[in-house]
C-alpha cells in the first residue's frame, strides 16, 4: 500500500458495506442504510461513522486513502427497474427486428404457460432504424453505406427525443468502418448524447449477441455516467489524491472513465469480487481451487475458482438479455434465509424462491410472517440462538416457528415437525447443492477437488450440509463474511478484457503471423490504456485465451494459453489442451478431426500492492473459555436431537480445535458444525473446517 | 400420498433427475456438429425406468414428447432378454414408432449391480439421411423406401464393443459423414453423461428408494392431469381442422377429433383420411405427439413431465391405413410438422369446446425450407434444415398478445434460429432479411404473434432449396371468436427474387443461382378473442411499431389512426366499431 489506507464501498440493494485497510494491518467494517436515489448519501453516512472509530476527519481519512474502491448496482437497478435511458438503435436493414426475435426461442420452464411474458423491449421496434449497409463474413463490403438514411433515422430519434444511440451492423466485427462512419453522423447531429457501436463493445462473432449487448450497454451508460461523475465530484471535493476505482463484472477494477462508456461491463459486478477474496482467503493453506457461497436473505450466489483461474461467461442471458462481455460467471439462486417453505396442490414440499424479504422477513422475526422460511426452520433446528443473534438486536420466537412449520409442511405431509424442519433444510440445501453443480460438475470440475468458501450472513448454518453433499472435504469462514464483497475489491486489481475474432482452422498451414500480430495488437492497446490509468509498465501483466472448437461445432471450448509468441509448437500443445478439455466437458474428445479457432482474448492487469492484515497470536485460551453452553440440535432426517455445544466466536482463540457437532456464533453469523467435522480458528482471522474422508 | 416414500427423499430424487436430464441436454447443444443440434435444439432427452416408462422428458421439442413413450416400448420389446450392460441402441424407423427418419433415437441401458434400471435416451434431428434429397425432405417420394435410411432398432455398442461395421454402414449412407459422425458422438456423449447421473443417485440411494420415489411421481403427475380432466364437464366435444393441400394434388383434407370426458379420464379418437402417397403421413409415434401436445395446450402444466400425465388418456388414431395412423409403405418425412401440426389442431379445437377458459389460439405452423449445394469456400457439400426460417408466430392467450417469433406449433419456442453471422460463417450464404412480417400476427382482442421472413442469397454456387411445411393458404387458427380479415399477410410463402419475382405456395424444389435470392414467410400466430374488443391504444401501439398497418387497423380492429399526428380518431373508430 502506497499510503495509509485503502477503502472499500460496496452498494448493495440494503445496505452499503466499508471496509476501511490500514496499512498497520488493523481492518475496520462498517456498515449503513443504502440510499439508490443518491448513493453519496449512503456513502457520507458511511463515512461519518468510520470518522468516528478512527478519530480523524472524513477528509483526513480519504486524503490518506491510495485508494478509494467503490463498487455499484446502479448499473443492475436501472436494469431491473427498467429505468435505463431512451435508447435509438440503428442496424443493417433486413435485420431491425433480431434483438425482438431473441434467436426464436421461449425459455424453459415455462413452455406451455400462458401468462408467461414475452421479454422486454429496451428499444422497441419504432426505434430500430433500418439503414442499407453490408460487410459480409470476409470482412468486404458488400453494400455500401447509405448516409443519407443514418441522417433521417437521427431526425427522427432526435423528434422521438431519445437520449442514447447504439449502432450495431451485421459483420462489423470484421470490418468497423460502417459503424464508425455512423457514428459520427450520429455525433454530429447529436451533440452530447451519448453512442456506443457494436465492434468497440463486444468485438466478437455473433450479431445477436453483439446488438443485444451494445443496446443494454447504450441504455445503462448515461446512467451509470451520472452515477460516477457525482461519485467523483464527492471525492475529488474531499481531496482524494487518486481517482475513485470502480468494480466491474469481470472481477476487476476499472477508473471512473472506463466505466462511463462501458456501464454493461458492470451490471453484475456484485458478487463478482468473491473468487479474489476467496483466494487471498485460500492462500495461506495453499488453496487455490475454491467455490465461493453467498447466502442472504434472498439469493444465493455461487462463484467457482480452480488454479486460482475463475470462470467467466460470455454470451449469456442475464435477467433475460443477451450479454456477451465477460463476466465472471456467477450463479444466483432464490435461496436465502428468508426462502419461504411450503407444500404444493400435489403434495410436492417447496423451498422458495419466493422470500419473506426483509418485511415480513421469517416468522421467528415476530413482525407478521405467517408463512415458515429457511431461517425459522434453522431455528427450530437448534442451528440459532433465539436470544443472540443480529448481536443481540432481534429476540427470535422459536414456538411461533415450530407452530408455522407445523401448519404449512408438517402436517399437510403427514410428518413430524423435526423431520420437516429437516426437510426444509434437507430442500434448501439440495437447491444450492444443485447450484454448485452447474458451476462445477457442467463446467468439467469435480467438486471434491475444491475448498467451499463461506459468506453472507446465512450460509453458515448449511455450509457444512453443503460440503458433505458435494464431497468437499474444506470449508473456510472468514471473519470478514458479512463484508466479504466489499473485502475482495480492496485485493482486487485493475482488469480490463481485450476481445477480438480471427476465425482460423488449424488443421492447415494456419496463419501464427496473423494470430500473433492479433494479439500483440491487443496487449499494446491494453498495456497504453493502464498507463493511462496511471500504472508503471512493470505492474502490467496480462493472461491470454482462446476459443476453439473442432471444426462444425458452434459452441467452443475455451482454452487458456500461456503469454509470448505462439509457435508451432506451442500450438501444437494448445490442440492438446483443447482435446482434453473437451474429454473432460463431454466425455469425448476426436483428436483426428480438424480444429478450429475463432475468438481470442487478452487480459490486461493493472497490479495493486495488497494490504497485509494483521495475524491472530493464541493467547493460550481454552475451548471451554468460549463455551456459552448446551442446546439440542437435530442432524439427521430421523428426528435424533443432539445436546450441542455452542461457542462464542469472539471469545475463541486461535488454533482451538472444536470438535462437531457445534454450533459458533458470531455477530452477524452462525457456523453449524455438523458430526464428523472440526473447526479451528486460524491466524489470517478465518474458521477452517475439515473433515476426514 | 403415499406413505411408503419420505417427501424430502422424493424432492431430492426428482431434483438429481432434472439434473442429469439437463446434463444430457446441454452436452449435445456443446458438442453436436449440425446447425439442427448446436444452433437449433432440435432434440430432446429422456429418462425411463425399468418398464420401460418415461420418467422425466426435458424442456425440449414437444414433437419428440409423445413418439419418445411408444418407441421406447417398442425397442424394449425387440430386444427382449438381449439387452446387456454397454448397450448402445440406435433408432429411427417409424414402423417401430419413431417420428420420421431424419430423428435418430439413441438408447443407453443404465445397469447397476447386475439390473437393468434406467435408459438415457436421446433423440436428435440429423441433419441428412441419405436418400435422394439432401436433408432428407424429398416432395416426390411416393414411398417410404424413396426417402431415405430407414434404421430399424439396431446396437452401435454391444456390451461395450463400438460396432464399426455398422456405424459405418450408417454413416456411409449419409451425406457429410464428419459432421454426423460428430453428432452420433455427441448423442453417445449425452447418454453417458445421463448414465454416470444416474448411477451416483443409486449409489447414495439405492434401487428400492429411487424405484419407489419415481413411482410416486408417475402417481403425481397421473393426479395433475386427473384433477385437470375432472374439472371439465362430462361429454363429448368435437373438433376439426383442415389440412391444405401443400401441392401433392390429392385436395384439402379434414382431420377431426372426439374428445370424450368422463369422470377424471379423457378418451381421444382421431379421423383422417387414407393415407397418400405424398410425404406427410404420420405413423403412430408422431401421431402421439400431436395429441399430446393437443393435450399440453390445454393442460398448461409447469414442468417437470412423465409418462404419468397420461395414465388417464387413451387414443385412437383412427382405421390404419390413414393419414394420421399411417402403415408401411407411407412416405412421412414431413409429418413432425405436417399433418402433426393440423392434428394437434383439431385436439386443441375440441378441447376449446369443452374448457374454453383454458384453451389458446393455435400457433403459426411450419413453411419452411432446407437448403444444400457445394461450399465454394471449400469445395465441401453442405446440407441443413433451415430453422430459422420455420420461426412462426406463438398464439394469443387468454392473458397476453402471442409471442412473436416463437413458433412453430410443433417446437413451442423449444427451438433456436441461430445467429446470422454463424449461419453465414457455416454456409456460404447472405442472410438479407430475418425480421418479423406486418400484419401477420392473427388479428383478436389479444392479438397473435407476428411470423418472420428469411431471405437469402447464395455466394458463387447454385443452392439448391427444399420446401416443405403448409400454412400458406389456411391461416392459424385463433380461439374464442378471433377473426381475420386481411388472410394474405398472414400466410406463409415462398418467393424466388431472380429476373421476375415467383411465388410458391406449395412444396417444391429450387435451384437458386448466384445473385438471386429467396425469401421464406412463415404464418402468425392465432389471435384469441373479438378484434372489436382489442384497445385502440393497443393497436396504435402496433401500428407506430410497424406490427400493424392502417389498413389492417381500419378492417380488422375497426381502429382509424391518423397518421400524421399518430393517434387514434376516437370519433370514426367508434363509428366503425358499431357498423
Amino acid at each position: 500500500m502506497r499510503n495509509k489506507y485503502r477503502l472499500g464501498i460496496d452498494a448493495g440493494g440494503t445496505f452499503t458495506d466499508f471496509v476501511l485497510a490500514e496499512n498497520n494491518g488493523e481492518l475496520r467494517v462498517f456498515k449503513s442504510p443504502s440510499t439508490p436515489h443518491d448513493g453519496t448519501i449512503a456513502i457520507k453516512a458511511g463515512l461519518a461513522q468510520m470518522s468516528e472509530a478512527v478519530g480523524r476527519s472524513i477528509e483526513e481519512i480519504v486524503q490518506d486513502c491510495d485508494l478509494c474502491i467503490n463498487g455499484t448496482t446502479v448499473a443492475l437497478n436501472a436494469l431491473i427497474e427498467k429505468k435505463g435511458v431512451k435508447v435509438g438503435l440503428l442496424c443493417t436493414a433486413g435485420h431491425e427486428d433480431s434483438l425482438e426475435i431473441r434467436l426464436g426461442h421461449k425459455e424453459e420452464g415455462y413452455r406451455y404457460e400462458a401468462d408467461f411474458p414475452p421479454a422486454h423491449m429496451i428499444v422497441p421496434r419504432h426505434l430500430r432504424r433500418a439503414i442499407n449497409e453490408r460487410v459480409i463474413g470476409t470482412g468486404e463490403v458488400d453494400m455500401p453505406l447509405d448516409e443519407q438514411e443514418i441522417r433521417d433515422a437521427v431526425a427522427y430519434f432526435k423528434e422521438q427525443q431519445v437520449e442514447s444511440v447504439a449502432i450495431s451492423f451485421v459483420w462489423a466485427v470484421r470490418n468497423s468502418d460502417h459503424e464508425k462512419r455512423a457514428k459520427e453522423i450520429v455525433q454530429e447531429m447529436m451533440p452530447g448524447v451519448f453512442v456506443c457501436t457494436g465492434s468497440e463493445v463486444y468485438p466478437q462473432v455473433r450479431e445477436y449477441t453483439r446488438t443485444s449487448t451494445t443496446v443494454v450497454n447504450a441504455y445503462l451508460s448515461p446512467v451509470m455516467r451520472r452515477y460516477v461523475q457525482k461519485i467523483d465530484d464527492y471525492f475529488k471535493s474531499l481531496g482524494a489524491k487518486y481517482p475513485v476505482r470502480y468494480f466491474q463484472s469481470n472481477g476487476g477494477l476499472a477508473v471512473g472513465e472506463a466505466m462511463q462508456g462501458r456501464a454493461v461491463n458492470a451490471i453484475n459486478s456484485g458478487p463478482a469480487s468473491a473468487p479474489q477474496a476467496g483466494l487471498f482467503v485460500g492462500k495461506p493453506f495453499d488453496i487455490d481451487n475454491v467455490i465461493t457461497v453467498d447466502m442472504g436473505g434472498t439469493s444465493f450466489d455461487i462463484t467457482l475458482t480452480k488454479d486460482g483461474q475463475t470462470n467467466l461467461n460470455k454470451n449469456i442471458d442475464f435477467l433475460r438479455y443477451r450479454i456477451g462481455v465477460p463476466m465472471i460467471q456467477v450463479e444466483t439462486l432464490g435461496a436465502g434465509g428468508g426462502s419461504l417453505c411450503q407444500v404444493d396442490q400435489y403434495g410436492m414440499l417447496q423451498v422458495g424462491p419466493e422470500s419473506a424479504g426483509a418485511t415480513p422477513g421469517p416468522v421467528c422475526y415476530g413482525k407478521g410472517g405467517t408463512v415458515p422460511a429457511v431461517t425459522d426452520a434453522n431455528l427450530v433446528l437448534g442451528y440459532l440462538n433465539p436470544d443472540a443473534v443480529l448481536g443481540g438486536t432481534i429476540n427470535l420466537d422459536r414456538e411461533a416457528a415450530i407452530k408455522a412449520v407445523k401448519e404449512h409442511v408438517a402436517d399437510p405431509l403427514g410428518i413430524s415437525v423435526e423431520k420437516a424442519a429437516y426437510g426444509i433444510s434437507t430442500i434448501v440445501n439440495l437447491n444450492m447443492v444443485n447450484g454448485i453443480r452447474r458451476v462445477s460438475i457442467e463446467r468439467g470440475y469435480d467438486p471434491r477437488d475444491f475448498a467451499l468458501l463461506c459468506a453472507g450472513g446465512a450460509a453458515g448454518m448449511h455450509i457444512t450440509a453443503l460440503a458433505e453433499e458435494i464431497g468437499s472435504t474444506t470449508v473456510l469462514v472468514p471473519k470478514v463474511s458479512s463484508v466479504f464483497c466489499a473485502f475482495g475489491q480492496i485485493i482486487s486489481d485493475v482488469r480490463y478484457n481485450y476481445l477480438a475474432s480471427e476465425p482460423m482452422r488449424l488443421d492447415g498451414e494456419a496463419n501464427l503471423d496473423v494470430l500473433n500480430a492479433k494479439f500483440e495488437g491487443l496487449e499494446s492497446q491494453g498495456r497504453d490504456h493502464l498507463i493511462s490509468d496511471g500504472f508503471n509498465r512493470d505492474e502490467i501483466s496480462y493472461t491470454r485465451s482462446v476459443e476453439m472448437r473442432y471444426v462444425g461445432q458452434i459452441h467452443e471450448c475455451n482454452v487458456e494459453i500461456h503469454p509470448g509468441k505462439i509457435c508451432r509448437e506451442k500450438m501444437a500443445t494448445i490442440l492438446d489442451d483443447f482435446h482434453k478439455r473437451h474429454e473432460e466437458l463431454y466425455t469425448y474428445s476426436e483428436p483426428h478431426n480438424p480444429v478450429e479457432l475463432v475468438n481470442i482474448e487478452s487480459t490486461m492487469v493493472g497490479n495493486v500492492a495488497k494490504p497485509e492484515f494483521q495475524t491472530l497470536e493464541s493467547k493460550g485460551g481454552t475451548a471451554e473459555d468460549a463455551l456459552i453452553g448446551y442446546r439440542p440440535a437435530l442432524f439427521d432426517a430421523e428426528g435424533h436431537w443432539t445436546d450441542t455445544a455452542v461457542y462464542s466466536g469472539p471469545k475463541l482463540d486461535v488454533g482451538i480445535q472444536i470438535e462437531g457437532p457445534a454450533v459458533v456464533e458470531e455477530p452477524t453469523t452462525n457456523i453449524v458444525v455438523r458430526p464428523g467435522w472440526q473447526l479451528v480458528l486460524e491466524p489470517n482471522q478465518c474458521y477452517r473446517l475439515t473433515r476426514s474422508e | 400420498m403415499s406413505t411408503s416414500v419420505d417427501p424430502i427423499t422424493l424432492a431430492v430424487v426428482r431434483g438429481a433427475l432434472e439434473t442429469a436430464q439437463r446434463e444430457m441436454t446441454l452436452t449435445l447443444e456443446k458438442t453436436g456438429r449440425s446447425s439442427v443440434f448446436n444452433l437449433a435444439h432440435d432434440y430432446s432427452n429422456a429418462l425411463f425406468d425399468h418398464f420401460p416408462e418415461m420418467i422425466l422428458q426435458g424442456q425440449d421439442i414437444p414433437i419428440h414428447l409423445g413418439s419418445l413413450i411408444p418407441a421406447m416400448k417398442e425397442i424394449a420389446d425387440f430386444f427382449g432378454d438381449d439387452i446387456h450392460e454397454g448397450d448402445v441402441i440406435y433408432h429411427n424407423d417409424p414402423a417401430y414408432k419413431g417420428s420420421h427418419i431424419l430423428d435418430c433415437c439413441m438408447y443407453k441401458p443404465v445397469f447397476y449391480k447386475g439390473e437393468l434400471v434406467f435408459w438415457a435416451v436421446c433423440k436428435g434431428h440429423l441433419t441428412d439421411i441419405g436418400g435422394p434429397v439432401p436433408a432428407g425432405y424429398n416432395p416426390d417420394a411416393t414411398e417410404i423406401y424413396a426417402e431415405g435410411l430407414r434404421i430399424p432398432p439396431v446396437k452401435l455398442w454391444d456390451k461395450g464393443e463400438r460396432r464399426e461395421d455398422v456405424i459405418n454402414l450408417l454413416l456411409t449412407n449419409m451425406r457429410a459423414r464428419r459432421d454426423q459422425e460428430g453428432d452420433l458422438n455427441a448423442q453417445f456423449g449425452a447418454c453417458r453423461v445421463g448414465e454416470r447421473n444416474l448411477i451416483a443417485l443409486l449409489d447414495k440411494y439405492g434401487v428400492a428408494q429411487v424405484q419407489a420415489c419415481i413411482a410416486e411421481l408417475k402417481n403425481m403427475a397421473d393426479r395433475q392431469m386427473r384433477s385437470l380432466i375432472d374439472a371439465v364437464p362430462d361429454g363429448e366435444y368435437f373438433g376439426s381442422a383442415v389440412l391444405e393441400d401443400s401441392g401433392h394434388g390429392f385436395g384439402d383434407m379434414e382431420i377431426t377429433s372426439k374428445v370424450t370426458i368422463k369422470g377424471d379420464r379423457v378418451h381421444i379418437e382421431v379421423q383422417s383420411p387414407p393415407q397418400i402417397p405424398y410425404f406427410i403421413n404420420s405413423y403412430e409415434g408422431n401421431s402421439m405427439s400431436g395429441v399430446y401436445l393437443g393435450l399440453m395446450m390445454f393442460a398448461q402444466l409447469p414442468p417437470p413431465y412423465n409418462e404419468g400425465l397420461y395414465r388417464c388418456v387413451t387414443v385412437d388414431l383412427g382405421q390404419p391405413g390413414t393419414l394420421c395412423n399411417a402403415q408401411e409403405p407411407a412416405p412421412h418425412v414431413n409429418c413432425t410438422t405436417t399433418p402433426m401440426e393440423t392434428l394437434t389442431d383439431a385436439v386443441r379445437k375440441a378441447l376449446e369446446d369443452a374448457a374454453p377458459e383454458r384453451v389458446t389460439a393455435s400457433w403459426g405452423h411450419a413453411s419452411g425450407v432446407n437448403i444444400a449445394g457445394i461450399d465454394p469456400r471449400t469445395g465441401e457439400q453442405y446440407v441443413t434444415m433451415v430453422l430459422a426460417s420455420i420461426i412462426s408466430g406463438a398464439g394469443a392467450t387468454q392473458v397476453m398478445d402471442g409471442w412473436h417469433a416463437c413458433g412453430p406449433l410443433c417446437c413451442f419456442g423449444a427451438l433456436s434460429s441461430g445467429d446470422t453471422e454463424l449461419l453465414e460463417y457455416s454456409y456460404p450464404i447472405i442472410i438479407r432479411r430475418y425480421g418479423l412480417i406486418q400484419d401477420s400476427g392473427g388479428a383478436g382482442m389479444y392479438r397473435g404473434g407476428s411470423g418472420t421472413e428469411w431471405e437469402v442469397e447464395p455466394i458463387d454456387h447454385e443452392m439448391t432449396v427444399v420446401a416443405f411445411g403448409e400454412g400458406r393458404k389456411i391461416p392459424t387458427m385463433g380461439a374464442a371468436g378471433a377473426e381475420n380479415k386481411l388472410l394474405e399477410p398472414k400466410l406463409g410463402k415462398l418467393v424466388v427474387k431472380g429476373e421476375q419475382e415467383q411465388v410458391h405456395k406449395a412444396n417444391t424444389i429450387l435451384s437458386i443461382k448466384p445473385g438471386e435470392r429467396v425469401a421464406n414467410f412463415n404464418p402468425g400466430g392465432g389471435g384469441y378473442g373479438d378484434p372489436m374488443q382489442r384497445s385502440p391504444e393497443a393497436v396504435l401501439n402496433d401500428y407506430r411499431n410497424g406490427l400493424v398497418s392502417l389498413d389492417a387497423a381500419a378492417q380488422e380492429y375497426g381502429v382509424v389512426i391518423n397518421s400524421q399526428s399518430i393517434s387514434v380518431d376516437q370519433a370514426a373508430t367508434s363509428a366503425l366499431r358499431q357498423q
